[in-house]
């Protein structure tokens, strides 16, 4: 399939990445198991949600969209084929070790790729991604902190640690492959088969000081971002009901 | 007991460079790092904040005006420290004010922190004194700062009272009537 706009597919992808992720953090408002990592996931979420929020609108500016309509159009009324997420966010939120975990997984991947995009030449992109650097490194020093006391923590908490581990790897392979337009901006943002590598690298050595065991994967998951997860139509169907009730509210 | 709680932490905030650390409140967490974050996470995304510190509230010896005055202190057995140390010293100044840092002083127990608390700063004479080691404060990094107290400023939000809840409400029943 030909790319008319490669920038904007790379940048919704991404979107929906942060979209999901904090549609599923924000499950845990009123659920966690303490007020205050009630509070901080719930903070997580609307991060999250303002991140996708920021690159959408980019990719508003880049298709020549309204951007303080695109967000909404994308995220209430696209039908669930045309999401472009990794099925490593739209799994269900699990336990608090698998949240914490998925969140870990997920940001410090982030983290090299907002490194590489905040050196890009393209510069709208390189100022959202050196805004949301920042706060995500707040992100990743709190998931961090939760591995290793949840890892050696207690049997429990290291059980529930490493199902949440043997389940999340196969998923997060998937980080490995281009997003959408990625293979036509060379030059423009960085490559994830590079990004996974200094990744994987990164989180194994940290997993195993973690007292987590890296599990041999033998589960294949889809790398293409248009195939979903058996969950992501009900978590559309969800997102999506009360705004697609009235088209027309004002809020 | 049976409490299953995690351990409580005093949360002290500054609003700017040259404002005094205000307590602000408490947080539970499982160890004081924990704590610096949750602080963060539940006191710091709304109201400005610079830095942060968190102190395991069973370190905060406190006084109040009263009980000084009636002579009536706790013992020092109760809170036992080896040697000469630095204590933070705060003062609440009226029933509703927050407790904020007034300085520092030496000494070799909460109760006599209290005592020469009040020879260096008593002409203050707030309502309570808290006094507590400042060996067992954890402190936010001016590196954190960025990450851990920048983002917030850049939200936009609705103050509650921007919301014309009350006048609709009357609208409402005006027309029903």
């Amino acid at each position: 399939m030909k790319r008319a706009k490669p920038l904007s597919d790379y940048l919704v992808a991404l979107a929906d990445d942060e979209l999901i992720l904090g549609h599923r953090d924000s499950e845990w408002t009123g659920h966690a198991p303490i007020l205050e990592e009630d509070i901080a996931f719930a903070n997580f979420a609307l991060d999250e949600i303002g991140h996708a929020r920021l690159w959408y609108e980019l990719a508003a500016d880049e298709l020549g969209a309204d951007r303080s309509r695109f967000p909404d159009q994308q995220v209430y009324f696209r039908p669930a084929p045309d999401w472009r997420c990794l099925q490593l966010v739209e799994l269900p939120k699990g336990d608090w070790a698998f949240s914490m975990l998925r969140q870990y997984l997920f940001d410090s991947f982030e983290k090299f790729r907002l490194e590489g995009l905040v050196a890009s030449s393209n510069k709208p992109m390189a100022d959202v991604a050196a805004r949301i650097r920042n706060e995500e490194l707040y992100h990743q020093r709190h998931t961090q902190a939760w591995v290793p006391r949840l890892g050696q923590g207690t049997d429990e908490s290291h059980r529930r640690m490493q199902a949440a581990l043997d389940e999340l790897w196969p998923y997060a392979q998937a980080l490995s492959a281009p997003l959408p337009g990625e293979l036509e901006l060379i030059g423009v943002v960085p490559k994830s088969s590079e990004l996974f590598e200094k990744w994987k690298d990164e989180v194994t050595k940290f997993l195993s000081k973690s007292s987590l065991e890296i599990p041999i994967t033998t589960t294949r998951v889809d790398v293409d971002r248009a195939v979903h997860s058996e969950y992501f139509p009900a978590l559309i169907a969800d997102l999506q009901e009360v705004a697609q009730a009235d088209p027309q509210a004002q809020w | 007991m049976s409490d299953t709680q995690w351990p409580r932490f005093m949360v002290f905030q500054q609003e700017a460079e040259a404002k005094p650390f205000v307590h602000n409140g408490t947080v539970h967490a499982p160890d004081i790092e924990m704590a610096l974050l949750n602080a963060r996470d539940v006191f710091a995304r709304r109201p400005q904040a610079v830095a942060m510190w968190v102190v395991p509230a069973d370190s905060i010896f406190t006084q109040t005006r009263e009980e000084l005055a009636k002579g009536l202190s706790q013992k020092s057995s109760d809170h036992p420290i080896n040697g000469l140390t630095d204590y933070f010293v705060f003062g609440k100044f009226e029933e509703q004010a927050q407790c904020r840092h007034i300085g520092e002083v030496e000494a070799s127990s909460p109760p006599e922190a209290i005592q020469a608390a009040i020879k260096k700063y008593g002409d203050q004479n707030p309502l309570w004194w808290w006094v507590f080691p400042k060996a067992d404060v954890l402190t936010s990094q001016p590196q954190d700062a960025s990450p851990m107290f920048e983002p917030s400023r850049a939200k936009t939000f609705k103050d509650q009272a921007e919301y014309p809840v009350v006048t609709m409400m009357r609208e409402i029943r005006a027309k029903k009537k």
